[in-house]
């Protein structure tokens, strides 16, 4: 089901696919030899960029100026014929976009390094590049453990991501390109590489087809907004959001990709639909048991606890009370190395928010902005999780399971639009 | 003096009603049962008092220094109330006595009650059920103190029921703050269910009052569900949480293996980071860099051969037989020369004459010097426009 895989897509980032068989519809599919990965298409040519235009905070990004640098090292190691397009570009060894990084920032500092290695393999994770190792007209991907990213004989590419930027965009990225110095000349050559971007069959055109330019333009940004954005989306801002009739298509052009809008007095936002949980194969994506066992304990100190004590007053996931780290670290069983590289992941997801305060001690970690993104049945569902595993012996557990033998787990999609 | 605030009035006010509730039963009228949770407080300290004096006992004023925390008069209420009860007795029965013991089944009593008020008893009916199980296995036991068993739990849990059911249908605020303290847990069922399985097994004679226990077993049990129940369809999406107590969760925080921990969080969707890199945040981000600190370039250095610093000055020769030959162009064989007869040409070469008849001026080592007076002619149509009056002159070497 289409559905199926747009949600197996947005849980794991990018979706593999077989280069052999149809390229699902609603996607685009990018091969090099064997291998295939999918990404969702934008309706319209449209890019999360639309919402600055909308002064929307998009989804963080982790020391973006650092990341950001170095993508532009990147694509000046990686990109050497400027008359094409920047994927897929040649493929260098990794310490050639590090030079070219240190040539940008003038610093040759160890700190600088172990900055620069992070941003690499920041952007190794979300899809931007790939760390890997070339062999004979095959890639292997280097798997980064949890411990330190060993570059020694790695090659770096550009990743199935920036394939995404639109051709007019091209321009201003070849500026960018001219700008940085080229890294110094060390003899070794890039392997080229051969891709193959093929656009699957557009899967909301015949919702979108039926309306003029200014309403499809309104619906297509309204859709990308309630995607993107980090935080629910006022819908003062979006006459999609306001207009009940747009509003419906625009619940039917989500429902397409397995999700659903979720309603908070006058902000919307998009969520996983009920009962589709994008499959048992797409557990690549899926966050490992440290991290969740990390985002549980959290989700105990930051909710559950002020909660219990009568502090939180509103009815949601999200908490003012941030948990230490050193409670993490000092009051679970959980060790430390798997406890920071959790939580290193979870807060690049969007799943914890990290609070910093003028004390040394104060500070830590809050539930991020993907808690918006919970449905009603889902954040219903969690807080039940919760009590069965804290307290399985109360008569609150016993309620929970005798009415889940009862009455099932809601597989039903909940009602698009529906308020709550 | 405590500190009075509006939390710890209400939680007076709840040990209180336990209090009242606990000793309802044996109060004579409504006033009989403490007002003020200090007082039970003062009793403890002083059985406290008692155990660590030992065979001694204690006299009033060691008894009066023990609880010196307390105020005079309270203590004096206290301790004549205690004493009217039996709990602090005379050492022995005769006036004038002044020693005074304390009694075991007082002291037991108030373990009893301090235990009930941390969990509303339920703990306790733990303990009970633990207990009255182990009397029932027990050959001594009788028929008939079974049946009195059977019946007394029976009624508990009739009664313990009724209360929950009274809540269930009242407020939800109601419900969430008294049924977590009423409601039973799996484990006290199971105990109970086990107990009338005791019972019945060994004296089947006794299979009415066993009805009766099991029904009011599943009636409480009924009950709590049902309580339960209505909270979790009323609860919101956070809202329960609250009705398992903060040291519940804590335990769980600080025990739970990895593998529970992460179980709670199976099956939830949550999205990868997929962040955008815009090519204009690319941009600025380049614009952006740290710049590289230029690297500073040396002053030019002359390609001669450079022998260093030299000890002595020796002006050149060359320089100075120039400024000879302008000085005596200047003189033309005179001793002196004024300078309105000199200074006749235009402005650039006046100026560079100037500077070398200056120049010569001042070397102390040449003889020319120039003597300038305070009077100055002015030539409106000339150029210079105005000229101060000077001379040129040649000093003899010795002047």
């Amino acid at each position: 089901m289409p559905e199926q895989a747009h949600v197996a897509a947005r849980r794991s980032g990018v979706l593999r696919v077989p280069a052999s068989e149809r390229v699902p519809p609603g996607f685009v599919r990018l091969s090099q030899g064997d291998s295939a990965v999918a990404l969702p298409q934008w309706p319209d040519g449209a890019t999360p960029s639309l919402l600055e235009e909308y002064q929307l905070a998009p989804f963080p990004v982790e020391r973006a100026g650092e990341t950001r640098r170095m993508l532009a090292a990147c694509l000046r190691v990686c990109w050497q014929d400027l008359s094409a397009d920047p994927w897929p570009g040649v493929a260098v060894p990794a310490e050639q976009a590090l030079s070219c990084y240190r040539a940008l920032t003038g610093r040759t500092d160890d700190t600088t390094r172990s900055w620069s290695i992070g941003a690499l393999r920041r952007l190794n994770e979300t899809g931007w590049i790939s760390l890997g190792v070339p062999a004979d007209g095959n890639w292997s991907d280097l798997r980064p453990g949890r411990g330190r990213l060993d570059l020694a004989g790695a090659f770096v590419r550009l990743g199935p991501r920036c394939a995404l930027w639109p051709a007019d965009s091209h321009a201003q990225l070849r500026d960018v390109v001219r700008r940085i110095p080229p890294p110094a000349p060390t003899g070794e050559t890039g392997v080229p590489l051969t891709g193959l971007r093929e656009e699957g069959a557009r899967d909301l055109e015949d919702l979108l087809g039926g309306y003029d330019e200014r309403r499809r333009a309104e619906l297509v940004a309204a859709f990308m907004a309630v995607e993107h954005a980090a935080e629910p989306v006022p819908e003062a801002r979006f006459t999609a959001l306001r207009d009940p009739a747009l509003r419906r298509t625009l619940a039917e052009m989500l429902e397409r990709r397995g999700r659903t809008l979720i309603q908070r007095r006058d902000t919307w936002i998009s969520g996983y639909r009920d009962g589709l949980s994008g499959g048992d194969a797409s557990d690549a994506g899926r966050l490992g048991e440290g991290e969740r066992a990390v985002l549980t304990l959290v989700l105990v100190h930051s909710v559950a606890i002020p909660r219990a004590d009568g502090l939180l007053g509103e009815d949601t996931w999200l908490s003012p009370y941030p948990v230490a780290v050193e409670e993490l670290r000092r009051r679970t069983l959980l060790p430390i190395g798997e406890l920071d590289a959790a939580l290193r992941t979870l807060r690049q997801c969007g799943l914890l928010t990290q609070v910093k305060s003028a004390e040394e001690t104060g500070g830590g970690y809050v539930p991020g902005p993907q808690f918006h993104r919970l449905t009603q049945a889902a954040r219903a569902r969690l807080q039940e999780e919760l009590i069965l595993a804290a307290g399985p012996h109360t008569p609150l557990a016993v309620a929970i399971r005798s009415r889940r033998s009862t009455r099932p787990l809601p597989t039903e999609p909940s009602a698009p639009g529906g308020t709550e | 003096m405590l500190e009075e605030t509006l939390d710890a009035a209400l939680t007076d006010e709840a040990v209180l009603v336990t209090y009242r509730r606990m000793f309802a039963a044996l109060a004579r009228d409504s006033g009989a049962v403490v007002d003020d949770p200090a007082l039970v407080d003062i009793a403890e300290t002083l059985f406290a008092a008692f155990a660590a004096a030992g065979e001694e006992w204690l006299t009033h004023e060691q008894m009066r220094h023990a609880c010196r925390a307390y105020p005079a008069d309270l203590f004096e209420n206290r301790l004549r109330v205690l004493r009217g009860l039996g709990a602090v007795r005379e050492v022995f029965p005769k006036p004038n006595q002044l020693r005074y013991r304390a009694s075991f089944t007082s002291v037991v009593g108030l373990m009893f009650i301090r235990r009930m008020m941390d969990d509303g008893g339920q703990s306790e009916m733990h303990r009970l059920l633990a207990l009255e199980d182990l009397n029932a296995a027990d050959p001594r036991t009788t028929m008939e103190q079974a049946r009195q068993s059977a019946q007394n739990l029976a009624r508990a849990f009739r009664l313990w029921a009724l209360e929950l059911i009274t809540l269930t249908t009242g407020t939800i605020e109601e419900l969430r703050e008294q049924a977590p303290k009423l409601w039973g847990t799996a484990e006290i069922t199971r105990r109970a269910q086990s107990l009338h399985g005791t019972i019945l097994g060994r004296w089947p004679a006794l299979d009415r009052t066993c009805t009766e226990l099991r029904t009011a077993i599943h009636a409480y049990s009924d009950a709590s569900r049902r309580a339960a129940g209505r909270l979790a369809d009323s609860a919101g999406t956070t809202r329960n949480l609250t009705l398992l107590p903060a040291e519940t969760w804590r335990t769980f925080a600080q025990t739970a293996t990895r593998e529970r921990l992460a179980a709670v969080l199976d099956g939830f969707a949550f999205d990868a980071a997929a962040p955008w890199h815009d090519p204009a945040a690319i941009a600025q981000a380049v614009d952006e860099a740290p710049r590289p600190t230029p690297v500073r370039p040396a002053p030019p250095r002359s390609p001669l051969p450079d022998a260093g610093p030299a000890s002595r000055y020796d002006p050149v020769q060359a320089d100075l037989d120039r400024l000879i030959a302008v000085a005596e162009r200047a003189l033309a064989g005179r001793a002196e020369a004024p300078l309105g007869e000199l200074l006749v040409n235009d402005w650039p070469a006046i100026r560079r004459l100037l500077a070398d008849l200056t120049s010569a001026d001042l070397r102390p080592e040449l003889p020319y010097r120039l003597r300038w007076s305070d009077t100055l002619t002015a030539r409106p149509q000339g150029h210079p426009s105005w000229l101060s009056h000077g001379t040129l002159e040649r000093r003899s070497p010795d002047a």
